[in-house]
């Protein structure tokens, strides 16, 4: 194993009753790199995340963290983990210092080296003039970046954000963003999880696209968009009913998957001039009105359609 | 091997006192639970003592309004209404001496008294030959103590004219008196006064005042709610979120329930470190020795935390947790006597010893009127037993839980 491996995950699996949430994940993160988990909801993402941070008790499969096995009742490899929830885990009745300093606590952190790395944080999240503030006081960006800060408090090697942007505002999202650049830039390993594919496009090194549970591809954006081959992305904005037309269109030669939302159809075909007027008239025959036409280049959102057949947003 | 268990016992105490302490502070700033431990008991126990506290059947400071109508007035009923005046005299009963059977009845039917005793117009005339004679007690239903004594002293009249008989037939078998003289001897021994004797209370049947009594069940009652704070709290850790943060923490995972369960039992004994010197400035509550209530209130907030941890255990939200922890918690007052006072050997006294609240109740009992601390002993060991065998059970659960 590689001394700049941090994570390594391999071969995961949880299953709820019927539902296998998590379907045989594998994947490591070294030293340094952004790794992201795209998906939409339900995709898996925060089951592999409870398992790799040791709060849930996988089915199958191992997590080791820089080398060490991560149980639920391990204790080690967790004090290498900060952990910001999806949800805000942080107590609104207490103050900014007084959420960093009593998880600091629990991490074995002296008061000397708590008050300087709190101070240390609270400048990092932009929250140092309301650190004596209590955090039900706080907009809902300024809680996220907190929540942000608390993990970040005791160094760790590895950094677990969970969909750490949802239902932010844009000033704040920007914030959050280059928060993570930031550590990523110092050192840090972080596994980054979301559902926006601009997020993960700008942050990770390397992005995994999973869906029920399985990793369907993974690597660079740029090996990623390279699986999509030539393949153009074709969006139709359109009034009226899409469903009809999108039935007809995913019949079409050349069109490689089809997804429809109000008001555009999303298609991902070979050759884009090849299919275009067939493809119009065939979304004019069944009830809808194309307003626009735009030809793309592939990103991830498009290597997302092209692997899962379904939209990101889906 | 050792180096880690110890290591991690270390991280283990650490931790609980880390969130212990956190929870302390952020529950001791929510006043409601200033008002559930110490304002809500004192202030419904000042109310119970003044509405039950005098009453007969509730408290122990029972006044025990006996009449008396004498419609034969002859030696014996005499003698029977001289020993009651001399039981009114010793303040054990107070004495209405009645003209009629009609007006006895009526001061009855109007509360005036609790019970009357008639005595039949033959009563001397029967027992001086030998005939049954019949004394009725005319008693309220709404004060059945009282009933309950005149009864007692009229049985207690029975046997001496028993006694009495017997005595009479035994000297004239001796041939100290004539056969004519057996019911004139007879009727000497019933009008003799019995004699009283006075000996030590068994702890079992000690009783305490109603205002103590009243303030130490309310304040158990309270101290549930309290108690199940513990459960609720980690429930609320979890919808919240904040949950996943500890667990996620390099600290044992039970810490997070020993931290939150050692906050109930801080602010438990921190309510009744207040609430015994409280009531017994205010409301004059006579706890007992302070040693043996200090173990007694140790033991039961231990008890009703375990108690309070296995119920939350089986509930997924807060809401359901603290449904159920209401549930219990009136249940077992209600079996446990917080608000009527159970006594005998009746199924419902039998039915009390499940409850927390009565083994309280019974460790005070037992210490009341000067008695040793160590009179509480038995209850103490009872409700730490309690305390064990649920409180291991909920953890258990609730361990099982927090691993998903």
């Amino acid at each position: 194993m590689s001394e700049q491996r941090v994570l390594e995950v391999s071969n995961l699996r949880k299953r709820f009753g019927d539902l296998q949430a998590v379907a045989g994940v594998s994947f490591h993160i070294d030293v340094g790199e952004t790794y992201g988990l795209l998906g939409p909801n339900g995709a898996g993402k925060t089951t592999c995340i409870s398992m790799i941070a040791g709060l849930l008790t996988a089915d199958d499969g191992d997590v080791t963290v820089l080398g060490r096995p991560m149980t639920a009742s391990s204790i080690g490899p967790k004090a290498d983990i900060g952990l910001v929830p999806q949800e805000l885990a942080l107590y609104p009745d207490l103050t900014a210092r007084d959420n960093l300093r009593f998880f600091g606590r629990l991490y074995s952190m002296g008061r000397a080296e708590l008050d300087r790395r709190s101070d240390e944080v609270l400048d990092v999240i932009g929250l140092s003039e309301r650190a004596d503030d209590r955090a039900d006081e706080f907009s809902g960006g300024m809680k996220r970046r907190l929540n942000i800060g608390i993990g970040l408090l005791h160094g760790p090697r590895l950094l677990i954000l969970d969909e750490p942007t949802v239902g932010v505002d844009p000033q704040s999202r920007n914030a959050i963003l280059e928060s993570v650049e930031r550590l990523s830039a110092e050192g840090h390993a972080v596994l980054y999880t979301t559902h926006y594919m601009e997020e993960a496009e700008r942050l990770c090194d390397r992005v995994a696209i999973i869906d029920h549970g399985e990793i369907k591809a993974e690597g660079g954006r740029r090996e990623l968009v390279e699986r999509v081959g030539e393949n153009d992305r074709l969006r139709v904005e359109v009034s009226g009913p899409t469903e009809a037309a999108v039935a007809k269109l995913s019949d079409l030669d050349g069109v490689v998957g089809v997804v429809g939302a109000d008001h555009t159809i999303e298609m991902m075909v070979v050759d884009a001039s090849a299919v275009l007027v067939e493809a119009l008239a065939v979304v004019a025959a069944n009830g809808a009105t194309v307003s626009s036409v735009s030809v793309e280049e592939p990103d991830l959102e498009a290597v997302f359609l092209h692997v899962t057949g379904k939209a990101l947003r889906d | 091997m050792a180096d880690q268990a110890s290591n991690r016992l270390r991280l283990g105490l650490s931790a609980t006192g880390t969130i212990a302490v956190k929870d302390f502070r952020q529950r001791i700033r929510d006043r409601s639970i200033f008002i559930m431990g110490v304002v809500a008991p004192l202030v419904l126990a000042l109310i119970f003592n003044a509405v039950f506290g005098g009453s007969d059947g509730i408290g122990e400071n029972v006044t025990l309004d006996i009449g008396v109508f004498d419609a034969d007035d002859g030696e014996v009923s005499d003698a029977f209404v001289e020993t009651l005046s001399a039981i009114a005299d010793d303040g054990i009963i107070t004495l209405t001496h009645l003209e009629t059977e009609p007006e006895a009845r009526a001061v009855v039917d109007a509360g005036d008294v609790g019970a009357v005793i008639v005595l039949p117009a033959t009563l001397s005339s029967s027992v001086e030959g030998g005939v049954d004679a019949v004394i009725t007690v005319i008693g309220s239903v709404d004060a059945p103590i009282t009933t309950q004594v005149a009864l007692a002293i009229v049985e207690g009249f029975g046997a001496n004219v028993a006694r009495g008989s017997a005595a009479a037939t035994a000297l004239f078998m001796a041939g100290e008196i004539g056969p004519g003289e057996i019911p004139t001897v007879a009727a000497q021994a019933a009008t003799e006064a019995p004699t009283l004797v006075m000996g030590e209370i068994p702890a079992a049947t000690r009783q305490l005042d109603s205002a103590t009594y009243f303030v130490a069940g309310l304040s158990i009652f309270f101290l549930f709610f309290i108690a199940g704070m513990a459960v609720t709290s980690l429930l609320d850790e979890r919808r919240t979120g904040t949950l996943s943060r500890l667990l996620a923490a390099p600290i044992p995972s039970g810490a997070v329930v020993a931290g939150k369960s050692l906050t109930s039992v801080a602010i438990g004994l921190l309510s009744m470190a207040i609430l015994v010197p409280a009531s017994t400035l205010l409301i004059g509550a006579d706890w007992g020795p302070v040693l043996g209530v200090a173990a007694l209130a140790a033991a039961v907030v231990l008890a009703l935390v375990a108690i309070m941890t296995l119920v939350g255990s089986v509930a997924r939200t807060a809401e359901q947790a603290g449904n159920l922890q209401a549930i219990v918690g009136v249940t077992m007052a209600m079996l446990g006597g917080t608000f009527i006072r159970i006594s005998g050997d009746g199924l419902l006294s039998q039915l009390s010893l499940i409850t927390p609240n009565a083994w309280f109740l019974r460790g005070l009992s037992a210490m009341a009127g000067g008695g040793d601390p160590a009179q509480a002993l038995p209850a103490v060991a009872v409700l730490l037993a309690m305390a064990a065998v649920t409180g291991s059970i909920g953890l258990i659960v609730v361990g099982r839980g927090l691993r998903l």
